[in-house]
């Protein structure tokens, strides 16, 4: 989101590009209009090339459409949404946290949604729609991680990860065989995929632990553990290799290792909790 | 009062220093070690106030550097509570250490991940469930372990892996907590609960003991045999050259020197580490009258009695101790207090 729209005509054409989500900002701005990033803190990048997610003040406010985003707290952040009217965000029904008695809420149409359950329930996923106040959290230590999707992106999303999306943005998920099986035993693991259309919009995910993120060049690989994957670029390829550990008589284990390549972001989280899908 | 060893700072009376784990000598006057007003010491090269390494004095006075062997953040020192307990020193994000030609860079806080860039000579190893990501050209083997297949880690046999140079390779566990580095000088060693260890580098060796620290439950016929500190204990050494361990610990982790014969009552499950030295057994705590609502043979406190000298640490989040509250038929040595 490069617009500068919300920044007065006559002002002063400085302007602060953010570091995380390159939207613009005036020169005055102690946090990204778009994504909340602090933008006074210098980047946390380690050597080997991972970005660390901006940690957003607690009580920072992020806009997007015609309504906004409060970021409170900071061990289990929590989003809380003022919907503008006529703006809409989705979301699935376990992170809900909060909400205005008077918000209306219904359910996104999916195709083959029946077939996806979680922790026993069928798998929804729930309309609020503006003016109104509703908030969202997750069930563990981590970080929201803000993700200004601009006309043409696509992201892929570990399943559940995602906290709230809003109604510019398309949705859709496919599952992938292969990825969880080994690993959980399970049947596998979907993926959720979020597709810009014509205008930006706005996606918060929940990372465990912290969140990094690491831009690949086109051709570049980096093996991944598949529990700590969170988020990539649709242009980033994902396979699972495996590894055999151990041999003999005790049989050992295998290890799989998931092989992203690039071009493209990946993110991952550092602590990872598996949530079954049946 | 500071240890002469590493210079580290040491609990006023204490006889081992915190850091290092050598013995402090009490003979100079601690009057003495005060007066240094902290701007005269700035500029000089100084000592990591917890593991001892020298740091140089200018680079903190830019406030750009952490202590190169265990990421502390001079400036940041832990408190030391009124009852005796460091607290683990504040780290920067992003702390970098070196060992070796290799370095290891320290991210994130909730979480943190150990980022290792292992030069071609250099190798870690670690439990395979441990790692997080790793270069497409860094090779992992398996390591031989004597009687490893005792061991289980979640139902899983439990697994060392190595890792050899050159590259870079990413350890993380699976809940909040801090990341503990542990600079091992020659002929160190450290006894460690089962499951906290991380990582460590190639040149500190790996042992386990069994704890010998158990009892029994009975209920009916059943009876169970419970390990409060773990069935086994892993032992880090560095017998020749100067090794890295990294433990991961939930919560905060706070370390305690004990003096000789000096005792300690802990949660068994809070214990994160502690010196070879130290000594540990079970302890019982119960009310000395039979006709107390507490009269009965299982309704105690359960400790692990811990007995200097040497250093000690716990963790602030522990596991819940698994036959608690059951009908103890035998344990192995243990004390008691009634009251």
């Amino acid at each position: 989101m490069t617009d500068a729209s919300h920044i007065p005509a006559g002002e002063s054409l400085e302007r602060i590009q953010c570091q995380w989500c390159q939207s613009m900002n005036e020169k005055t701005a102690l946090a990204c209009r778009a994504c909340g990033a602090p933008l006074d803190i210098r980047d946390l990048v380690s050597e080997s090339g991972w970005r660390e997610a901006p940690r957003i003040r607690d009580m920072t406010e992020i806009h997007f459409s015609a309504s906004t985003c409060q970021v409170e707290g900071e061990i289990v952040p929590a989003a809380e949404i003022n919907l503008g009217p006529g703006d809409s965000i989705f979301f699935e029904h376990h992170v809900m946290l909060w909400k205005d008695e008077n918000v209306p809420m219904t359910i996104l149409q999916l195709a083959g949604g029946m077939k996806r359950a979680f922790a026993g329930m069928p798998f929804i996923i729930s309309v609020a729609t503006g003016p109104g106040r509703i908030a969202f959290s997750r069930d563990a230590t981590g970080e929201l991680v803000v993700l200004p999707l601009h006309p043409g992106m696509e992201l892929d999303v570990r399943e559940h990860a995602f906290l709230l999306s809003s109604h510019q943005i398309a949705y859709s998920f496919v599952r992938i065989k292969g990825l969880a099986n080994i690993l959980f035993g399970g049947q596998g693991m979907y993926m959720d995929r979020f597709v810009t259309t014509g205008v930006p919009g706005l996606l918060i995910l929940h990372g465990y632990g912290n969140v990094f993120e690491r831009r690949l060049r086109p051709g570049e690989s980096i093996m991944v553990e598949p529990g700590a994957f969170l988020y990539k670029d649709s242009t980033v390829t994902m396979q699972v290799e495996f590894q055999r550990l151990g041999s003999g008589f005790f049989g050992g284990t295998n290890m799989s290792l998931a092989r992203m390549t690039g071009p493209g972001r990946v993110g991952i989280q550092s602590m990872y909790v598996h949530h079954h899908t049946e | 009062m500071f240890c002469v060893n590493c210079g580290a700072r040491v609990t006023e009376g204490g006889s081992f220093c915190v850091a290092c784990g050598s013995h402090v000598k009490h003979e100079a006057p601690p009057a003495a070690e005060q007066p240094a007003p902290r701007a005269a010491v700035v500029h000089t090269a100084t000592k990591c106030a917890w593991c001892g390494a020298a740091i140089d004095g200018a680079a903190i006075d830019r406030d750009l550097t952490s202590c190169p062997r265990c990421g502390a953040a001079p400036g940041l020192e832990g408190g030391v509570t009124r009852s005796g307990w460091a607290e683990l020193p504040g780290r920067k994000d992003m702390a970098k250490l070196q060992f070796g030609n290799s370095f290891c860079q320290i991210e994130g806080t909730y979480v943190p991940v150990a980022d290792m860039n292992l030069a071609p000579e250099d190798s870690v190893y670690f439990a395979h469930h441990v790692l997080l990501w790793k270069d497409t050209g860094v090779n992992i083997t398996t390591m031989p372990l004597r009687g490893a297949w005792k061991r289980l880690f979640a139902g899983m046999p439990l697994i060392m892996t190595q890792a050899q140079g050159p590259g870079h390779i990413a350890f993380s566990r699976d809940a909040p907590g801090e990341l503990i580095p542990v600079p091992l000088q020659p002929g160190q060693s450290l006894d460690v609960r089962e499951h906290l260890f991380l990582a460590a580098t190639g040149q500190v060796e790996y042992d386990w003991n069994q704890t010998n620290i158990w009892f029994r439950t009975r209920k009916g016929d059943d009876t169970e045999t419970h390990y409060p500190v773990g069935m086994f204990m892993d032992r880090f050494s560095a017998p020749q050259t100067p090794g890295l361990l990294l433990l991961h610990a939930a919560g905060n982790v706070f370390v305690r020197d004990l003096g000789p014969r000096q005792t300690i009552l802990v949660k068994p499950t809070a214990l994160v580490f502690k010196d070879p030295a130290v000594q540990m057994h079970l302890h019982f705590e119960r009310p000395s009258s039979m006709f107390s609502s507490w009269g009965y043979w299982s309704n105690r406190y359960l400790w692990l009695r811990l007995i200097g000298p040497g250093r000690v640490a716990v963790e602030s989040v522990f596991e819940r101790l698994e036959g608690e509250g059951g009908n103890i038929s035998s344990f192995s040595y243990a004390t008691e207090t009634r009251w």
